[in-house]
């Protein structure tokens, strides 16, 4: 009476197993090395990590996320061997906990948008004051922001609309993204009237074709310096990329998403 | 389509099925035969993960073996890898979360054993171990492959525990649930939509699988 | 020989202590609750009371005074459970196998198909339980109790879930298996029709406490027992042989030690041996023997006793009829009338159609070794 229960799960077990496609999780040597971004990076890393895969034969795995949630899962052994952060505060951070090789690069400077999709109220070419003149008619359902306790994008959104003294009363309408990448995806569907998000975000194909945008003045923001530093489990193909990024290839694609990158 | 979640996800599923259902069949068995002092407070025990909030469980396991902890560091020196975001710790925090998933309807189902049928067994001049392989979990079964398909996918669906104790390093801990997420931040509508579609077959055809399986032992028991 | 000793307080009281041969068959007898079929799982050891002795032949099975307990896995008991217990996910052949797990592997097959021809189940091997009626599933619960070869084998209630009819060819069966089988039998009931089919000694149980316990026919044939009364309805129980069998007129004549008794029974040949239970109230007593009347059956014998009770107005008397012992209950002003007393000699007269007579297998005659325990002395006259 047992062998026919262990018959169906053995069954099971090996359709499991052909249904399982690529390495077992628990193959680690030769395994690409992981390198953490901020949402910001979505999608010129990824560009400029095809690029390298092309030109240099090798292979990086990317995982993005809010900065400072990246930044906690450092701390808590998370085997990432490159971060590039948002800010420079929690670069500073990790630096000082010995976490990283040194105390990193600025990579470029980052700036935000007020985004709108296609069909909102909202017209960002009005910038700010377009925002405003909707809150006080009363207008405004929903607006995406990322989430200021952890997320650079954030903290900056907050500043903007705090020196438009709006921030109190869109307040209680805003939903918060976890990074900015999912402050983006809010902001695009139909209950958001629109949202502060990154420029490269806002430069990419998918939002590009969803919405309209307007650059928030970079005096309204502490500026959004984004660092990058290689951490202590670091090896060879992370320092590989870590010195692309530097060149003249990656740059330009930086450049082509918004961010201003540092003279060499 | 990302392959790699895909496979992380099944062998999330079935280590946990795997490493669970001998522990479940001994507790779930010991709960049932036995009246000892402090077994409602091991049975409330067991009913934990069931009721706290996913991040709440993440949270405290995050506490018990990230890199900060005694636990933790101690599996780093040994192991030269982090407990948190590799594959094992995520197993083990699965097994966790999906303890009374396993252990209730295996309790229920050894309950369900008239205690007529076992004192038979015992007349019969079969000794404890005896009892418990040729008749006792025989006529549990049912409560044991419920057991392993429930702890299965539900593992395929945990999303909370797994996006704080793994993080979402691909191929390591990257699960299918957690590439949906992913791809949709990435503006992939149609990568997630296929993930998803391809994680609901799944669950349909185990669920499936359960019941026929289940009908049939019921036919044959009468 | 099974020695048992039981003291327990709660929730169930006992205290009880009897003995019973190979051979007997011991009747436990009671009211539901009264903590019978604690007894016997105490004897199986699924249940230890707080002072319990339990000894089979040489082995001690439980001895709380030396802290001695023997798992039930270990003691050779063949118990028949009420509701019979099978296991639901073995055919009747895997039933009866699990319980040979003592006999080398080559031989257990052929030694189950053994048991289950024994029970006239051969046809059925193969199936289920949920395929079975409550009759054979009975017969399985029984070979399977067997298949341990047990020391002692145990039996509770076991013809309570099925109808007379049934119930008839059961008892039948476990008489056959009571010749084959050389072991102390105990068996636990609150329905008579099986003590008088099928004991030879009986304890009755009321409440965890003995009321009385002793070979059948010398408690049946006690006039004082009230409870006697109350459960069953009074009576005598005679053993008897069919002397002649007289087919045109439908009768047997059954000669029993103390003289013939007619009875309107057709399918018993001559030689068969029976019980003969005659109601007490179906006895009436004369000073002379009658004359045209319809009656067949009539007795001379003297007065042994006269039992009464104050509050009633009942009497029953005690005959001696030959060796035999036939009750009567008259009212007490019959008594009276009649001038009974002890010693008095009269005529008891018993309609042949009041007679209850079963076939049975030889009976321990009294007096041999047996003993059982307490109870109020055994007046066996």
């Amino acid at each position: 009476m047992r062998l026919p229960f262990l018959r169906s799960r053995l069954r099971r077990g090996v359709a499991v197993a052909v249904l399982t496609v690529g390495l077992p999780a628990f193959a680690q040597a030769q395994r690409a090395p992981i390198i953490a971004a901020a949402a910001d990076l979505n999608v010129a890393l990824t560009e400029i990590a095809d690029r390298f895969a092309r030109e240099q034969g090798q292979r990086v795995e990317l995982v993005f996320g809010s900065s400072g949630t990246l930044a906690r899962q450092i701390r808590d052994g998370a085997p990432f061997e490159l971060f590039l952060c948002a800010d420079e505060e929690f670069v500073e951070q990790l630096a000082g906990a010995a976490l990283t090789r040194d105390r990193g690069t600025l990579y470029g400077t980052g700036r935000v948008v007020l985004f709108a999709p296609h069909g909102s109220p909202l017209v960002p070419s009005e910038g700010l004051d377009g925002l405003a003149k909707l809150i006080a008619s009363g207008r405004v359902t929903r607006f995406a922001i990322a989430n200021p306790e952890h997320a650079p994008y954030g903290r900056a959104a907050e500043a903007a609309l705090r020196k438009r003294g709006l921030w109190e009363s869109l307040r209680p309408k805003l939903v918060l993204g976890e990074n900015v990448a999912q402050a983006a995806q809010f902001a695009t569907t139909g209950n958001a009237v629109g949202g502060i998000i990154a420029y490269s975000l806002a430069l990419s194909p998918n939002l590009q074709a969803r919405g309209t945008f307007t650059l928030i003045p970079e005096a309204d923001h502490s500026p959004l310096r984004q660092r990058m530093v290689l951490l202590t489990r670091a090896g060879r193909v992370a320092e590989q990329f870590y010195q692309y990024i530097q060149q003249p290839a990656a740059r330009a694609i930086l450049e082509r998403y918004g961010f201003v990158v540092p003279q060499r | 389509m990302d392959w790699r979640a895909l496979s992380v996800s099944l062998w999330l599923g079935v280590g946990t099925v795997i490493l669970l259902l001998p522990c479940g069949v001994w507790l779930g068995h010991a709960l049932a035969a036995r009246h000892f002092r402090g077994k409602g407070l091991v049975e409330a025990l067991v009913a934990v993960p069931l009721i706290l909030p996913p991040t709440v469980l993440g949270f405290y396991l995050l506490v018990a073996f990230g890199a900060r902890s005694p636990l933790g560091a101690a599996f780093q020196s040994v192991a030269g890898q982090a407990l948190a975001f590799s594959f094992p710790g995520l197993l083990l925090a699965s097994a966790i979360a999906n303890i009374p998933f396993v252990v209730q309807p295996i309790q229920r189902s050894f309950e369900a054993i008239p205690p007529d049928v076992r004192d038979a067994a015992a007349c019969c001049g079969l000794t404890p171990w005896q009892r418990f392989v040729q008749i006792e979990v025989p006529l549990a079964w049912p409560g044991i492959l419920t057991a392993a398909i429930l702890a299965f996918a539900h593992t395929l669906g945990e999303f909370g525990v797994v996006l704080m104790v793994g993080g979402n390093i691909p191929g390591e801990t990257r699960t299918l649930s957690i590439a949906i997420y992913d791809r949709m931040q990435a503006f992939d509508d149609r990568s997630a939509g296929l993930m998803a579609a391809v994680l609901l077959a799944v669950a349909v055809i185990t669920l499936t699988i359960t019941t026929v399986l289940g009908r049939r032992v019921g036919r044959r028991r009468g | 020989m099974l020695r048992v000793s039981l003291r327990h307080t709660d929730p169930i009281p006992l205290d009880v202590a009897f003995t019973c041969g190979p051979g007997e068959v011991l009747a436990i007898f009671g009211p539901s609750g009264s903590g019978k079929t604690t007894i016997l799982r105490s004897i199986a050891g699924l249940f230890t009371p707080h002072e319990a002795l339990v000894r089979c032949g040489s082995e001690t099975w439980v001895d709380t005074a030396s802290g001695i307990t023997v798992p039930p896995h270990r003691r050779r008991v063949g118990l028949v459970f009420q509701e019979y217990a099978l296991f639901p996910h073995l055919t009747a052949l895997g039933n009866v196998m699990t319980a040979l797990g003592h006999r080398p592997r080559a031989e257990r097959r052929r030694r189950a198909e053994e048991l289950l021809d024994l029970v006239h189940l051969s046809a059925h091997t193969q199936r289920r339980p949920a395929a079975l009626s409550g009759g054979e599933r009975q017969r399985v619960a029984v070979a399977r109790a067997l298949a341990r070869d047990p020391a002692v084998l145990l039996l509770d209630e076991p013809f309570a879930a099925v109808d007379r009819a049934v119930r008839r060819r059961l008892q039948d069966q476990i008489d056959e298996v009571r010749q084959v089988l050389d072991v102390p039998l105990i068996l636990v009931t609150h329905d008579f029709d099986d003590v008088v089919r099928l004991a030879t000694h009986l304890l009755i149980l009321e409440r965890g406490v003995v009321l009385e316990a002793g070979p059948l026919q010398s408690l049946t044939n006690r006039p004082d027992l009230a409870w006697l009364r109350e459960a069953i309805g009074l009576g005598s129980l005679i053993e008897a042989t069919v002397a002649r069998a007289d087919a045109s007129r439908g009768l047997v004549e059954l000669a029993f030690d103390g003289g013939t008794l007619v009875a309107p029974v057709r399918s018993l040949a001559v030689g068969t041996r029976v019980r003969v239970r005659i109601p007490a109230r179906e006895v009436i007593l004369a000073t002379d023997a009658p004359r045209g009347l319809s009656l067949h059956n009539v007795l001379l014998g003297s007065v042994t006793a006269i039992h009464s009770e104050p509050q009633l107005d009942e009497v029953v008397v005690q005959m001696a009829v030959g060796n035999a012992r036939i009750l009567a209950e008259v009212t007490r002003d019959a008594v009276a009338q009649l001038g009974i007393v002890e010693g008095s000699r009269l005529h008891a007269l018993i309609k042949s159609v009041s007679l209850e007579v079963q076939p049975t297998l030889p009976l321990i005659v009294e007096g041999a070794e047996s003993k059982t325990g307490r109870g109020r002395g055994g007046s066996s006259s």
